[in-house]
């Protein structure tokens, strides 16, 4: 079996006495496309968070490529250069274009030339279909408009793996097809990726294993055919059928 | 048309500014000019050290750090505060003295305008510091994670992404800040600058023509502030405004 890039062993968070992650075993394999599903407040943003060292765990490890990711500041740069994050809120840089916030982190931290730096953004951003507002600022831009810059600035660090935290939730209904589609034509390009979603078709259609997370426990992880049709927790039957029924 | 400025025998109050005003004319451009100097210099490198000491206060270290790290930035905060908290809780023409005397009492040369310049300076960056660290904190926290989640070091995403946001936020206090540093360079008169209020008191004295001789500066401190309110408001509004953006046709695609 091919050695993971993620590994995800025993990890727990508290804040305070709120236990939000508990004993939490998760591997991510290259071209996989995980979708991590749950109610409300059941820790996947958090766990999203802990893996790219947003949050740092109370327990537990994370291993990248067999190796423990640590906490020394320059190594986590290192690692969170190669494992990209697309945030539910966009999180685009206000103060820079569009183009600019394509080129920002390929310069600074991959220290690329203009031209490299440049030429990366032009090809991802006519990847999501944005090319043609390079000279926009975020406040310019829709919502799925600046989602799209998002994941384009994402992928201009050529990450391994790209985690999505609920990126279409703060989306009007209109613009989450557009995102949708774009993640979908990443996902037929092999790019690893973990998305945390409530959009349970994109799941089923898109993910090649499903994760169902409550109360900070991943309760059952499996290929979405299996999870969608028979699921083996209660727990899980319960939450797809409030989210069928809705 | 009566020349104004001819006037050699003074009767009233509006005379008397006009005859003072000709007769020491080249003081009174001398401390305008001074008070310009000192408030302007001691704004700028008082920014700088707001600036660095905002940052400073605003810095966090997580627990993979070395220790000496860790230290390094608690002992660094912690001077940052009580240099902050000691110049704001003191007034500003106290520390001309402590400063100007303390500074001779240790044997070393200082003329008045370097120790204006240096209570300018201290004053400013202390005041700043309160406000850059305010500014910074405006700053919604997805913007420093976005940067963060793609590798930049947490000083870069200060750098390139936090403070450029932040300086925006904090602009009409840093203009304010000027405004206020012009006026209160009048305290400096107690250390012996030869600025505007200096000079009001040196030609007051020799006509025993106080209010008069105020009235003047009162009449150059005000055309000066308004004069450069005007200027930040107007700066303000072209700072603010957003232009509309061209669509880069050549990245349309026809589909
Ligand atoms: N910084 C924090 N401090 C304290 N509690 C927190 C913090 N962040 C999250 N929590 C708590 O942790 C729990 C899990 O939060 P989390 O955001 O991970 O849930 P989620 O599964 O992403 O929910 P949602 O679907 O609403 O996004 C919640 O109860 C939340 O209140
Ligand atoms: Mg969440």
């Amino acid at each position: 079996m091919d050695e993971a890039i993620l590994n995800i062993q025993d990890l727990g968070k508290s804040f305070g006495d709120h236990e939000v992650l508990r004993k939490i075993d998760l591997e991510v394999h290259e071209g996989e496309i995980i979708c991590i599903v749950g109610s409300s407040g059941s820790g996947k943003s958090t766990l999203l968070r802990c893996i790219n060292r947003l949050e740092h765990q109370t327990t537990g490890k994370v291993f990248f490529h067999g190796h423990e990711v640590g906490d020394a500041q320059r190594d986590v740069n290192e690692y969170r250069a190669k494992v990209g994050m697309v945030f539910q809120s966009f999180n685009l840089f206000n103060n820079l274009t569009v183009l600019e916030n394509c080129m920002l982190c390929t310069r600074k931290v991959l220290h690329l030339s203009k031209e490299e730096a440049f030429g990366r953004a032009i090809e991802h951003l006519k990847e999501v279909g944005m090319a043609p507002f390079i000279n926009a600022k975020p406040s310019q831009l829709s919502g799925g408009q600046k989602q799209r810059v998002a994941i384009a600035r994402s992928l201009c660090m050529n990450p391994e793996v790209l985690l999505f935290d609920e990126p279409t939730s703060a989306l009007d209904p209109e613009m989450v097809g557009e995102v949708l589609g774009v993640m979908k034509q990443l996902a037929s390009t092999g790019l690893t990726m973990v998305v945390v979603t409530h959009e349970m078709a994109f799941a089923r259609d898109v993910s090649t294993r499903t994760v169902f997370m409550d109360r900070g426990y991943v309760v059952e992880d499996a290929p979405p055919s299996e999870l969608f049709t028979n699921p083996k927790s209660p727990r899980t039957r319960e939450f797809l059928s409030r989210y069928l029924a809705a | 048309m009566l020349n104004l400025f001819e006037i050699t025998d003074p009767q009233n109050s509006i005379e008397w500014m006009l005859f003072l005003t000709r007769k020491y004319l080249g003081m009174f451009i001398e401390g305008t000019g001074l008070t310009l100097y000192i408030a302007t210099i001691g704004t700028l490198l008082g920014f700088v050290l707001g600036y660095v000491v905002g940052i400073i206060q605003d810095l966090g270290s997580s627990t993979g750090d070395p220790l000496v790290k860790r230290v390094a930035i608690r002992l660094a905060k912690l001077v940052a505060t009580l240099y902050v908290e000691a110049f704001r809780d003191t007034p500003m023409i106290v520390q001309a003295m402590i400063i100007y005397y303390g500074v001779r009492q240790a044997g070393f040369e200082m003329t008045p305008v370097v120790a204006g310049i240096v209570v300018t300076v201290l004053n400013t960056g202390a005041y700043m510091a309160e406000t850059v660290r305010g500014g910074i904190g405006s700053i919604d926290a997805g913007q420093r994670e976005g940067a963060l989640s793609m590798g930049m070091s947490p000083m870069k995403t200060m750098l390139y992404v936090v403070l450029p946001q932040a300086f925006q936020n904090v602009m009409p206090e840093m203009a304010n800040t000027f405004l206020t540093n012009l006026k209160m360079t009048s305290v400096l008169n107690v250390i012996a600058v030869q600025e505007l209020f200096m000079a009001a008191k040196t030609v007051g004295g020799n006509y025993y023509k106080y209010f008069e001789s105020y009235l003047v500066i009162a009449v150059i401190y005000f055309v000066l502030c308004f004069a450069f309110n005007q200027v930040f408001l107007l700066v303000e509004r072209h700072m603010r405004d957003t232009d509309d953006y061209a669509l880069a046709v050549e990245y349309l695609e026809g589909d």
